[in-house]
């Protein structure tokens, strides 16, 4: 049997059944809305988006490693430039670049330079303390921990904010060893 | 061809929506959160079709209003048209879509508890009311995008005949 | 979970020879049993299909498959000739780390084991001339996905009922393993559509 090779992000991205990218971002953008509009904190709509983010991770981890033939991820560093190669690229169609790796290894930085889920996008004055694209950062992190990664994401630089990129910052906690499940032995 | 991304974003986002509104913002309140849901999608509608009619010349009657969101519209978001037009040319209008990608993947949920494989009238419950909750949303979008034509109406969904899926127009005279 | 005895087993017995090799990874219509296990031990689907002896209630029978390979990985990663990263036996394993094995085979049945990196666990244990399953199990993990994950009414890490199976993966699920010859039918518990109405405006 032909060993199992982990495709590029492209190729995912070229198999997967794709729409409208507009879609998309309007449906998102109308989800902020209305949450803006229901929740009245920024602060809250920036956790609630968070916390949907985070939901969906954990649904699109197994799709992400079904697709991609993803057979293994016990290193943080690889499994960041899986993420930034290939899990961006086969969900959104574009790639981020892993950065700004700290000394132990286990903080580094994802960017974006072009983001769709932000076209047709500006924040009005009232929501400058709102972290539009804070769902990526839920995603990140649900996804990293049902590989066994507890994280911790948060925005360092948004495009929206008049920064030059969109920069995630991802901290690993620690790896979940995988526990017996069950407490009893009878 | 425009941009695109994975279709499984889009119903990522939209099953998640529709999960945090009926269960966690307005879990006591089925009502408001179908209410929420619809406005959702009343607002993708009315975006989409500004987008799309830039360069078209407005349209001269309902029945091609109607029309464009059957072939245009309809291809933008899912890539086919819809299958049968049908109206009682007083004002309602059915647009059925023999297979409509967002509830083919709906089958039904009983609720979690393991022991016996059939199911409870309870568990149809359930997922007929989180079925039909996801229908606000496309026929939210149907109402925005008539509406920005110029169209007011009133948007109702049918799936006796799944994966069919019937949206019903009634226009508000 | 009720054994289909009677006629159903009957058309099973004997188990005939797999196919030398089934290069097709397919399982032939030799399929015993499959089961589904996430990182939690629980066991998302169970199914049969020719399994005449049986010895413990469901529960435990689950309970012990897990076990198992719970086990079973922390030896192999143990035993590793290759690795000089091992830890204690006993002491747990990230899901991906150490090496992990395929298959096991006894004079009666071959066990054949997928891990995604996820922890989610596919076991399909067939008739014991089988071949290499990798394939079919990758693409039951697909059907996983496509059917399950992405079912909107399906709540993350709950087991997949009846209706959910059967509606639509498990007829994709039985092609796999039956590869065109039904074992024997499983219950179509749906036979009404969800019927419901949506208005808006």
């Amino acid at each position: 049997m032909a060993p199992v090779v982990p495709r590029s992000g492209d190729a995912v991205f070229a198999n997967v059944e794709r729409v409208n990218a507009e879609l998309f971002t309007l449906t998102y953008g109308a989800i902020v809305r209305q949450l803006l509009t229901d929740l009245e904190e920024v602060e809250e709509v920036n956790k609630q988006l968070d916390q949907m983010g985070y939901n969906i991770g954990v649904r699109l981890i197994d799709e992400f490693l079904a697709k991609s033939n993803i057979s293994r991820c016990v290193d943080f560093k690889e499994t960041a430039e899986v993420i930034a190669k290939v899990g961006f690229k086969m969900f959104l169609g574009v790639t981020a670049t892993v950065t700004n790796w700290d000394v132990e290894g286990t903080t580094c930085s994802l960017v974006l330079e072009d983001n769709p889920l932000v076209e047709f996008v500006e924040l009005p004055d009232t929501c400058q303390g709102l972290y539009y694209c804070n769902i990526l950062s839920g995603v990140v992190r649900g996804a990293l921990e049902m590989v066994s990664m507890k994280t911790e994401v948060s925005w360092v630089r948004d495009m929206l904010h008049g920064d030059d990129a969109y920069e995630l910052r991802v901290k690993l906690i620690k790896q979940v060893p995988e526990e017996y499940p069950y407490k009893d032995d009878e | 061809m425009g941009r695109e991304v994975a279709e499984s974003c889009v119903d990522a986002v939209v099953i998640e929506m529709v999960s945090a509104f009926c269960h966690k913002f307005y879990s006591a309140e089925p009502e408001l959160a179908a209410r929420r849901i619809e406005a959702i999608g009343y607002q993708v509608g009315h975006q989409l079709v500004e987008r799309y009619t830039m360069d078209c010349p407005r349209f001269t009657d309902h029945l091609e209003a109607i029309k464009f969101i059957c072939k245009e519209f309809w291809s933008e978001l899912f890539k086919k048209q819809i299958d049968n037009l049908k109206t009682n040319h007083r004002g309602t209008f059915v647009l059925q879509d023999n297979m409509f990608r967002w509830i083919a993947r709906i089958s039904p949920n009983p609720l979690q508890e393991n022991s016996t494989e059939s199911s409870t009238p309870n568990d149809d419950n359930q997922a007929a009311q989180t079925t039909s909750m996801h229908l606000y949303f496309p026929c939210g979008i149907i109402r925005g995008a008539l509406t920005s034509l110029g169209i007011p109406c009133a948007v109702s969904a049918d799936i006796s005949n799944r994966p069919a899926c019937s949206f019903v127009v009634r226009i508000k005279a | 979970m009720q054994f289909f005895g009677g006629s159903a087993a009957a058309e099973m017995t004997p188990s005939p020879a797999a196919p030398p090799g089934t290069a097709t990874g397919l399982a032939g219509n030799n399929a015993n049993m499959l089961y589904i296990f996430n990182r939690n031990g629980v066991c998302l689907l169970y199914r049969e299909w020719h399994r005449p002896l049986h010895t413990l209630d469901a529960q435990e029978d689950q309970k012990l498959m897990f076990g198992l390979l719970f086990s079973l990985r922390s030896f192999t990663a143990k035993m590793d000739p290759t690795s000089v990263d091992k830890g204690n036996l006993g002491v747990p394993l990230l899901p991906g780390q150490g090496c992990s094995f395929y298959s096991f085979r006894t004079n009666t049945y071959k066990l054949s084991f997928m891990e995604s990196p996820s922890g989610i666990k596919l076991i399909l244990v067939t008739h014991p001339k089988t071949g290499d399953l990798r394939d079919a199990l990758r693409y039951m993990y697909n059907l996983y996905v496509e059917y399950v994950v992405k079912n909107p009414l399906y709540v993350p890490g709950s087991p997949i009922k009846g209706q959910q199976a059967e509606l639509q993966g498990s007829s994709r699920f039985e092609r796999v393993e039956g590869s065109g010859q039904q074992v024997h039918k499983l219950p179509i518990l749906d036979s009404n559509p969800i019927q419901g109405k949506t208005n808006s405006g």
